[in-house]
């Protein structure tokens, strides 16, 4: 029996089967006249897009520091940092996206520590060759970014959800930050140079047998973004994150 | 003898002086006659006034412009245009009705060219117009192009001869049903025919098809007609509309009979779920698989000339034609038909969208253990009826 709809039926009036796919045809028919179609005319009219739609990032150069977190965040590595110049003449180091590798995950703007980056609502990406998919800082830029396009880490316990707690789970007096092994530190400040906030200053701490002074980063903790580039510049590994647990 | 004015070469001839000048070739009055009758006097009226603008000696009373045979020869030519131009405007809104209605039951939009979409089949029509001609090279040539033509020719022949109403025909026939249908029946055979004619298994298959179908339906089918005809006590399309004006719409008595007719005209038309000659999926548009490009689309709009043709055939047998019951023929008989007509067509479309196609071994059973038998029943109670002497 090919039609297993039938078999609810009594084997006397399976015939008036027929009756029910016709009735379901216009009973879809009515509603869809009534409430129009699902479907829309693309090219001509677009569906609503919310704001925090995850379309091509963009980036707010002036808040952007340009520390690099999203590039290492990056999973289809997409993103290169470039040097570009301000509006004021400096040479900065911006991020540069490949829209033609880019998924469109949205973990740049969920990293970036300052919300520089966020996520878009275009998604109209389409061009004639592969040069034009290649978004320059001053191109990322998309107008009307507001504050729903930003992403933000949230993460939350599920047992504090359980609870009814909402709120996240944030450490008041410690977070993330670098921490110095004083006895591999060499006093090459290189640390002080990458850091993007300018939150590590170096102090003379004493001088050595040949009395040359012996200088430590003293890292700010209010400026600090974690970006892990003086960790990663570090020569010595002498810089290590602490994670707050 | 000089210059005439415009309005004593245009005017108008009554339709007594018409009727007896001897060239007319009808006694009743025709609407799409005089219309083209109307336009020949406004045409050649006014040929004849711009040559009497240069030649002072052509007037009106001796000119052989405005003679009556020329008049109604030039009225023929002009009627049967008409005729068929709103047959096919008929087609066209059809096939928009149907586009439409399959976009609401799969929940899509439908065509979207021109208002509410309707130019959509227009250029649809101009795109298949601007296709190659392609025809294969191991072909049967005189068959492959006989069949084509006289299958659309058969079809658009027979969507014509149906009337719209008592004054818009091209003849009158006494046994009007009878040679409809003959030409009606005559499409399988050239499908056939076709189908061996180009060379191609699919194409074989599909015009195999075709003739099975014709075999299970067309007798159930036919019985209908004969039960009508019996109800009604006459083969003529007026007559048979005129009996249901008098009585009641036949689906009342007949209401088996409809449902046998619908799905007998369904198959009689090849659409889906009966459209087994074609069969897209499996055989890759079937019979008309070799023929590309605007054959194809005048063989598609051969099959909405003979869905139309079923439409209207279930109109007159069992909705009344052009009448309305109590208020009889309109102002607008043909709008009325023309109204039914596209509203027998929604059912065709919504089965279109419901049903999946019928097995070429489901066919013969529900022609002859399920159509069949309806059938006979149905024949009985009419006579029955008749017997009775309540029709």
């Amino acid at each position: 029996m090919p039609y297993k709809f039938l078999n609810k039926y009594p084997k006397k009036f399976r015939g008036t089967g027929i009756i029910v796919p016709f009735g379901m045809a216009v009973k879809r028919m009515i509603k869809s006249t009534i409430h129009r179609p699902v479907t829309i005319m693309y090219p001509y009219e677009k569906e609503w897009v919310p704001d925090n739609y995850r379309g091509r990032p963009g980036l707010r150069f002036e808040k952007c520091l340009g520390c690099g977190i999203c590039v290492r965040a990056c999973p289809t590595t997409c993103i290169e940092l470039v040097d570009v110049t301000d509006d004021k003449g400096n040479t900065v180091k911006r991020p540069q996206v490949n829209i033609g590798r880019c998924m469109m995950c949205g973990y740049c703007a969920e990293y970036c520590p300052v919300d520089a980056m966020t996520t878009t609502t275009d998604y109209e990406l389409a061009e004639f060759n592969r040069k034009d998919l290649i978004y320059d800082p001053h191109r990322l830029a998309f107008e009307g970014t507001n504050e729903m396009m930003e992403v933000h880490i949230s993460e939350h316990l599920l047992s504090n959800l359980a609870k009814g707690i909402t709120d996240k789970p944030v450490a008041f007096f410690e977070t993330d930050r670098p921490v110095l092994d004083d006895t591999k530190c060499i006093s090459c400040q290189k640390c002080a140079k990458v850091c993007p906030t300018s939150a590590i200053t170096m102090v003379v701490v004493g001088t050595n047998a040949k009395g040359r002074e012996i200088k430590h980063p003293i890292i700010e903790s209010s400026k600090c973004v974690s970006c892990e580039n003086c960790v990663i510049n570090c020569p010595k590994a002498a810089l290590k994150i602490k994670e707050v647990l | 003898m000089g210059y005439c004015s415009i309005l004593e070469w245009i005017f108008f001839r009554p339709w007594d002086s018409i009727k007896e000048s001897g060239y007319c070739p009808y006694s009743d009055y025709n609407l799409p006659y005089m219309i083209g009758l109307r336009l020949s006097e406004i045409i050649l009226g006014f040929i004849g006034w711009l040559i009497n603008i240069f030649v002072p000696s052509w007037s009106p009373e001796n000119s052989f412009l405005l003679s009556p045979a020329l008049l109604n020869g030039t009225a023929v030519v002009l009627e049967v245009v008409i005729i068929f131009a709103v047959g096919f405007i008929i087609n066209l809104t059809m096939i928009w009705e149907e586009r439409k209605i399959l976009g609401r039951t799969m929940d899509r939009r439908a065509t979207m060219i021109g208002p509410l979409g309707y130019f959509q089949c227009l250029g649809d029509g101009l795109k298949t117009f601007c296709k190659e001609n392609i025809a294969p090279r191991a072909i049967d040539k005189k068959v492959y192009w006989w069949a084509l033509s006289l299958v659309i020719g058969s079809s658009v022949l027979i969507a014509c001869m149906v009337p719209l109403s008592d004054r818009w025909y091209i003849v009158n026939y006494d046994a009007g049903l009878m040679v409809i249908f003959g030409l009606f029946a005559l499409a399988p055979f050239l499908i056939l025919s076709a189908g061996w004619a180009q060379n191609n298994k699919y194409s074989l298959i599909g015009g195999m098809r075709a003739a099975e179908l014709m075999i299970s339906y067309e007798v159930p089918m036919l019985i209908m007609l004969a039960t009508t005809c019996l109800m009604a006590e006459t083969y003529t399309i007026g007559g048979i509309v005129k009996a249901q004006f008098d009585t009641v719409w036949y689906i009342v008595p007949q209401c088996l009979g409809f449902f046998v007719f619908l799905v007998a005209a369904i198959a009689e038309s090849e659409r889906v779920p009966f459209d087994l000659s074609e069969a897209e999926a499996e055989l890759v548009e079937g019979w008309q698989t070799e023929y590309a490009g605007m054959k194809w689309g005048l063989i598609m709009l051969g099959d909405y000339f003979r869905g139309y043709t079923a439409c209207a055939f279930i109109v007159i047998l069992y909705l009344g034609g052009w009448m309305l019951p109590g208020l009889g023929c309109t102002p607008v008989p043909e709008l009325v038909f023309i109204g039914k007509v596209c509203l027998v067509f929604a059912i065709f479309a919504i089965a279109r969208g419901a049903y999946p196609r019928v097995r070429t071994d489901q066919i013969l059973n529900i022609g002859w253990k399920v159509l069949m038998p309806l059938a006979l029943v149905n024949l009985a109670f009419v006579i029955v009826l008749k017997t009775v002497g309540w029709f």
